[in-house]
This record gives C-alpha cells, sequence and structure tokens, in this order.
C-alpha cells in the first residue's frame, strides 16, 4: 500500500466536504486523515486527504473523478516524496504525584515536542512531525499513561516551485491577506 | 453544442418589461429566469412546499407551457425525453419530500445518460430547515451523488443567478441533471434589489474543454493516417454534440467503418455503405467480433460501458485506441487510451478532418460481412420470417421501420423489446434514438415518449414499451390524453419480464423465479383513460394494425402479443469477452 496525498483547491461552499468525501465512499477508500481550511485567497479553501491504495491508476482516476464537481478548482495526488508534510499531535499525559517523572529533556531534544499547558496532575504536550515521528513519540510516552490523544490530520504543500496562482490562471480572487 | 436560448428571448427583454413590479418575489423572479432561457415547457407536479411558484406560474401561462403528470417519475423522464430531442435542458417543477424523491429516479438516469434537465424542487422554510418538517427531505443529500450539481436557495435575492448557474452546467460541457431546492421562504419573499438576469457564460472552477488541444489532434490524426484496419466507434456524445455532419464527413474522407453503441444510434445512417452495426452485449455478431481484429479504435463521445467491452481484460487488447471525450475523467477509466482527445465531438471532429488522409478501407470494411451474412442466417432471417404461430418482436420492428422509413423517433423501454429495437429499427435520421441507456430504468419509454413528443410536435413518436414497463409508468397516458399529445405506444406484450427470464433460461437451469405476469387488459385501460388502442394476436393484422396506429392523429395504444419465451441473440453473456458472443 502507498500513501498518496490529495489536495484539493475548491470554492468554499456549503456541503463540498459530503460531495468530494462521497466519492470516496461510493470507491470505498478509507480515508486516513482530512484536514480543510482557507487558503492565501479569500474563498478558496484547500483539502489535503490521506489515502493508501496500492494502485496507482486508481488514485489517478480518483483525482479525476474530484476535478469533475463544479466547485473544484485543482486537484493534485501526491506521493510522499513530492511533498512537504506535517501533522501535529496533542497528547495529555499523567503526571500523578509521586509517579514517575517526564524526562523534559529527552521530549524536547530527542522528540521536538513541548509541553504546553500544566495541569495539576497531567501535561499536554504538542509535538509536531510526519506520522512516523508521532508515532515514535507515542510509545515514548506511552508508559507514563496517555489519558487523550488527538492528531491534526496531514497537511501538505507541494515541492514544485509553482504556487497555486500558476493553476488557477484565471483566478481574480483577492489575496487574503 | 449549442446552449443558448433562442434568438428571440433576450436578457433584455426578460428585464426591461414593463409591467414589472420594481421588487418581485423570489417565485416570480423564478418564471422570469425561465423565461430569458427560453423554457417554453414545463413538467411538474404541484404540492405545500412549491404553491408559491405555481401560483406564480398562474401569470405566466401564455408563455411557459406546463405539462401536468401523474406522478414526479414521469416528469423526470419526460424531461429526459424532451431534452434528448431538443438538446434543451428538460425542467421539472415539483414539491418538496416525497415530490423531490419520486424525481431521484429520473435524475439519475439523466446523470449516467448525460441529459441536460433543470430540477426545480420546493423545500421547507429556512427556518423549518432540519426540524423534520412537514414534507421535508434532505434533497441536496439525495441527490448530491447524481446530479452534476446541486443548490439549495434560501433566500429571493439567488435567484437569478443560481437559476443562471443551473442552466449553464446542465447544458455545458457533458450535458447532466441540476437540482435546485428552493425553500419556500425564498419563493414568497420580495427580492431586495430589482431583478436582472444575465445568462451564465463561465464559472471560474468548471470549465469544460470544447475545443481539443491541437497536439492531441496531431496525435490521434497520426495514428488514423498509419492504421490498416481503423474501426470508429459512435457514441451519445456524437449526438449531444450534434457532429453527425462532422462525423458523416470524416467517415465519407477516411473510409473507416463505423459501429455504433445503444445511444449512439441515429448518430450514423444504418444505410450507409460503411456502417457496419451496433456494438456490445446484444449487438451485430461481425460488430462485436471485429473488435478483436482492428488495428486503431476511435472512440467518439461513448464511454466503454460493460454492456459494450464485455471482459475488459480481452478487449481490443491490439488495438491502438483514441478516445474522445468532452469528459475527461472518461479517458483511461476503462479502456487506456492511447490518443486521449478531450473535447467535444464536433470540434475534434473538425480538427481531425484536416490532417487526415481520403482513404478507402473496402477490404477491411467487406470483412464485417461475412460474419453479417452468419448472423442473418442463423438469426435474422428466422426472426422475421418464423414459422411460429405467435408474432415475434422482430417483425414488429422491423415492419415498423419500414412503415416509418426509418425516421421515426424511437423510443424505447428497458429489456428485451429495447433490444429488438435497436437491432431491428433502421435509424436514417439524427436525434431519434431515446431509451435508458445507462441505468436501464423501466418505465423510462411513455413519459419519455410525451416529452419527445413536446420537443419535436412535428416528428412521429413511437415508443416500444414491454409488458412489465407499461405498468411502471402507464398513469401518464393520462397526462398524455389530457395535454392531446399525439403518441403512439406499443406494448409488446410476452406475459413475461422477458430479459430476466432469459437469463434464467440461459444462466439459471430455467428456474423461472417471479418473471410472469398476470397482465391487465391494457386497451380497457387506456380506454378508461380516453384513449384509442386495439390489440393486435395474430401475424396476419400486424400489417394494418402498424397502419392504424400510424394513421392516427391521436394517442394510440397498440398492443401486440407476442412469442412468449423468445430470446435475444446475438448475447455477450455478462463478463465474457465479446469473441464469445453466443448466436443461439
Amino acid at each position: 500500500m502507498t500513501t498518496y496525498t490529495i489536495c484539493i483547491f475548491t470554492e468554499n461552499t456549503i456541503g463540498l466536504l459530503n460531495r468530494i468525501t462521497i466519492i470516496f465512499t461510493r470507491r470505498r477508500i478509507n480515508i486516513e486523515s482530512l484536514t480543510v481550511s482557507e487558503t492565501e485567497r479569500k474563498g478558496i479553501s484547500r483539502f489535503t486527504i490521506v489515502i493508501k491504495h496500492d494502485s496507482r491508476e486508481f488514485v489517478e482516476k480518483l483525482v479525476r473523478q474530484i476535478r469533475k464537481i463544479v466547485e473544484v478548482l485543482a486537484v493534485f495526488g501526491y506521493l510522499n516524496e513530492d511533498i512537504v508534510y506535517n501533522e501535529i499531535a496533542l497528547f495529555k499525559i499523567e503526571t500523578p504525584l509521586g509517579g514517575k517523572p517526564l524526562d523534559i529533556e529527552t521530549v524536547n531534544k530527542e522528540h521536538k515536542a513541548w509541553v504546553k499547558y500544566w495541569g495539576l496532575d497531567y501535561v499536554v504536550i504538542e509535538k509536531t512531525g510526519s506520522e512516523e515521528e508521532i508515532f515514535a513519540f507515542f510509545e515514548y510516552v506511552k508508559p507514563y499513561g496517555i489519558l487523550e490523544f488527538v492528531r491534526s490530520g496531514r497537511i501538505a504543500v507541494g515541492k514544485t516551485e509553482q504556487g497555486l496562482v500558476e493553476y488557477l490562471p484565471e483566478a481574480e480572487w483577492e489575496y487574503y491577506l | 453544442m449549442e446552449t443558448t436560448a433562442p434568438a428571440y428571448i433576450t436578457p433584455t427583454q426578460a428585464t426591461t418589461d414593463v409591467e414589472m413590479p420594481k421588487l418581485i418575489s423570489g417565485s416570480q423572479a423564478l418564471m422570469r429566469c425561465l423565461v430569458a432561457e427560453g423554457v417554453e415547457t414545463i413538467f411538474g407536479y404541484p404540492g405545500g412546499a412549491i404553491m408559491p411558484v405555481y401560483d406564480a406560474l398562474y401569470d405566466f401561462q401564455d408563455r411557459i407551457n406546463h405539462i401536468l403528470v401523474r406522478h414526479e417519475q414521469g416528469a423526470a423522464h419526460a424531461a429526459e425525453g424532451y431534452a434528448r430531442i431538443t438538446g434543451r435542458a428538460g425542467v421539472c417543477l415539483v414539491t418538496s419530500g416525497p415530490g423531490a424523491t419520486n424525481l431521484v429516479t429520473g435524475i439519475a438516469d439523466a446523470l449516467i445518460d448525460s441529459t441536460p434537465m433543470v430540477c426545480l424542487v420546493g423545500q421547507v422554510g429556512k427556518k423549518l430547515l432540519g426540524t423534520d418538517a412537514f414534507q421535508e427531505t434532505d434533497v441536496i443529500g439525495v441527490t448530491m451523488p447524481i446530479s452534476k450539481w446541486n443548490y439549495q436557495i434560501t433566500d429571493a435575492d439567488e435567484v437569478p443567478a443560481i437559476i443562471a448557474k443551473a442552466f449553464y452546467i446542465a447544458q455545458s460541457g457533458r450535458p447532466g441533471p441540476v437540482v435546485i431546492d428552493m425553500t419556500k421562504n425564498a419563493q414568497l419573499e420580495l427580492m431586495t434589489k430589482p431583478f436582472v438576469y444575465e445568462k451564465c457564460k463561465s464559472i471560474i472552477s468548471y470549465r469544460p474543454r470544447i475545443v481539443p488541444k491541437q497536439e492531441q489532434i496531431a496525435a490521434a490524426a497520426a495514428l488514423i493516417n498509419k492504421a490498416k484496419r481503423p474501426y470508429l466507434f459512435v457514441g451519445h456524445g456524437v449526438s449531444i454534440a450534434n457532429a453527425e455532419a462532422e462525423l458523416m464527413e470524416f467517415v465519407d474522407k477516411t473510409g473507416i467503418p463505423v459501429a455504433v453503441t445503444l445511444l449512439g444510434q441515429s448518430a450514423f445512417p444504418t444505410d450507409h455503405p460503411l456502417y457496419v452495426g451496433w456494438l456490445g452485449m446484444h449487438g451485430n455478431y461481425g460488430t462485436n467480433v471485429l473488435t478483436d481484429q482492428c488495428d486503431v479504435v476511435i472512440a467518439i463521445g461513448m464511454r466503454f460501458d460493460d454492456r459494450v467491452t464485455g471482459d475488459t481484460t480481452k478487449y481490443i487488447k491490439q488495438a491502438k485506441v483514441i478516445h474522445i471525450d468532452v469528459d475527461p475523467s472518461e479517458i483511461d477509466k476503462i479502456i487506456k487510451a492511447d490518443a486521449p482527445v478531450v473535447g467535444d465531438a464536433k470540434a475534434a471532429l473538425e480538427a481531425l478532418l484536416p490532417l487526415v488522409h481520403a482513404n478507402d478501407h473496402t477490404v477491411w470494411r467487406n470483412e464485417f460481412r461475412k460474419y453479417d451474412a452468419i448472423e442473418y442466417e442463423t438469426i435474422t432471417a428466422p426472426e422475421l420470417a418464423p414459422t411460429t404461430e405467435k408474432i415475434k418482436m422482430a417483425e414488429v420492428i422491423s415492419m415498423l421501420s419500414d412503415k416509418t422509413n426509418g425516421e421515426a423517433i424511437l423510443v424505447s423501454d428497458v429489456g428485451q423489446h429495447q433490444m429488438m429495437a435497436a437491432r431491428y429499427y433502421k435509424f436514417r435520421k439524427p436525434h431519434s434514438v431515446v431509451t435508458s441507456g445507462g441505468l436501464g430504468t423501466m418505465g423510462f419509454a411513455l413519459p419519455a415518449a410525451f416529452g419527445a413528443k413536446v420537443g419535436a410536435p412535428d416528428r412521429e413518436v413511437v415508443a416500444i414499451i414491454g409488458d412489465g414497463c407499461f405498468q411502471m409508468t402507464l398513469q401518464e397516458l393520462g397526462t398524455i390524453v389530457q395535454n392531446k399529445l399525439p403518441v403512439k405506444a406499443i406494448i409488446l406484450n410476452n406475459n413475461f419480464l422477458g430479459m430476466v427470464r432469459q437469463w434464467q433460461q440461459l444462466f439459471h437451469d430455467r428456474r423461472y423465479s417471479f418473471v410472469e405476469l398476470q397482465n391487465p387488459d391494457f386497451i380497457t385501460i387506456a380506454r378508461g383513460f380516453g384513449m384509442d388502442g386495439h390489440t393486435c394476436n395474430h401475424r396476419e393484422e400486424l400489417n394494418a394494425s402498424l397502419d392504424t396506429l400510424l394513421a392516427s392523429d391521436k394517442p394510440y395504444l397498440l398492443e401486440v402479443i407476442v412469442e412468449k419465451e423468445e430470446n435475444v441473440f446475438p448475447m455477450v453473456p455478462a463478463g465474457a469477452s465479446v469473441a464469445d458472443i453466443r448466436l443461439s
């Protein structure tokens, strides 16, 4: 199984998430992660959807089906080496009185993770990285007792020098900022 | 393709109407939009959540012809029939909840058969959305996977821009159904600004490519010019693009044999010397078998449906494939294209024409003839001159074809009679085939036939319907009679769900599981609706029966009692290779 990251640029309208995901449902593809946010251009959303599949051809067909949706401006299917990608994860970890103290130096230096919040008997640690790095950290903190764990899902930008503007030459959208 | 409204209706006219009050309601705005789009006919059924629109329609009866159907499914199929014949979007107007869900089959049918349709659907008021209000259904959710586009209007001010967008999307690129769900408050409330209608000409995120890229055309032309045994597959896309003349010119120049798909029929005349037949499961013998012998396939506006290809792992493996389609997602979907051409069939053929060499492929074309002879001897001749007591479907269609000179609009339902209609009707005129191809919707023909008649009142419209299919939408006889639409309907009655029975016979050991019908007296039913008709049970009466049917200037129903257990051959069994086509 190969991991594919599908980036979809759309107009920001109601129901579009549904319109996109039913294309996956109909073809029985499980979505590993999905994030949506507005892009550098006002009114344009960017979906980042991660799937695993063993047929590149299948993913190419999927991309063309997504492109067919009226509100979709552009769709790109990427392999991991084509993109710079990351996720963010939050870990809520038990730190009871008298328990094994957390080695903050290892957390910071080895795992590049940071404590975001100190509770009375727990801490919330933020870890940014690839899925593998996050799971490596997961294994590290597991013995301390994980109360809650959440991942954002992958976000990614392409490694080509092109920006969105090259793909949408006719767009007259104002820059977001 | 032609997507503009008739020239006599211009947006300016619609906006400078002297009687127009300064601010109008969403419903009134909708009516003005429809007039501006050149809509002449609406197929609809009123109900609670669409009452304001029907009230506005009351004042537009002189400009918009509303046809009251008997069931919303009838409205959808009638709109499809209308759209297939005119090339313009068929319009349905129905209420919320059950009104909308009854359209669903027709919407799905229109999507898979690329038929432009605009469905205007009432919805409960905005404040009631999501509260399980009376007749509230999530129509946007329900129709999302089966429409080309859908949108919920919740504000009267949105009406002009959204309706313009709806017609543009439905009729451009690869056409399809659009659903507009309109909340009751948006129908009732006044717009806050003066009504202005501007036709939609482009959408930033939707830019169908009509004119193909020159490099794709050049690559395709190079393959065509080198081909020794080229073979042209003509699909529905040719009709949709109105490319029949360009196709004819292309074929006459290149000398390439032409086969058609079910919906591609009538895009190329059957009496042309290069016409070699119909492709697919029940298509012609040589037409299918010789797909294995060609070296280049030129597929235009067709999508390699499984009913055409059979087992794709064994389909046209030896050939280079040129695939011309306006929908880029069709390229490589089923069959890998060596030379893809994304564009409209008309534009693509126009671009190809100067680049292809004049050629003659008579030897290759004549290879089809020996298969034709075998097919004629084993299937066609016995079907046309049967020794059975009962009439065979083939006789009826063939006689009808002769009597109408192959120039009628033939609307067929789904099943054995549909395949027989496709086999034996000799189409000679473009835009003459209306049938449910992709979805295979039983009950399609009767409503689609009157929709087609509304779209082409000067043409003879004949519906070929099975006894099973007829009972799915027979209430539309009422619509046909009330609107005085002289549709000619022929029921080919074998008292069976014939195609299912055929499969049970061939592949399930004759275990006939729920396929025999105890039918009503169809002619009495027709008379009950005020429609004339008669039953033909004997071969010697068939000629006169068809004459009576065709001579009638009113709607007419002819029931022909046909052979009970007849099979359609040739047949490529589902999932088998086209080379394994069976003649018996």
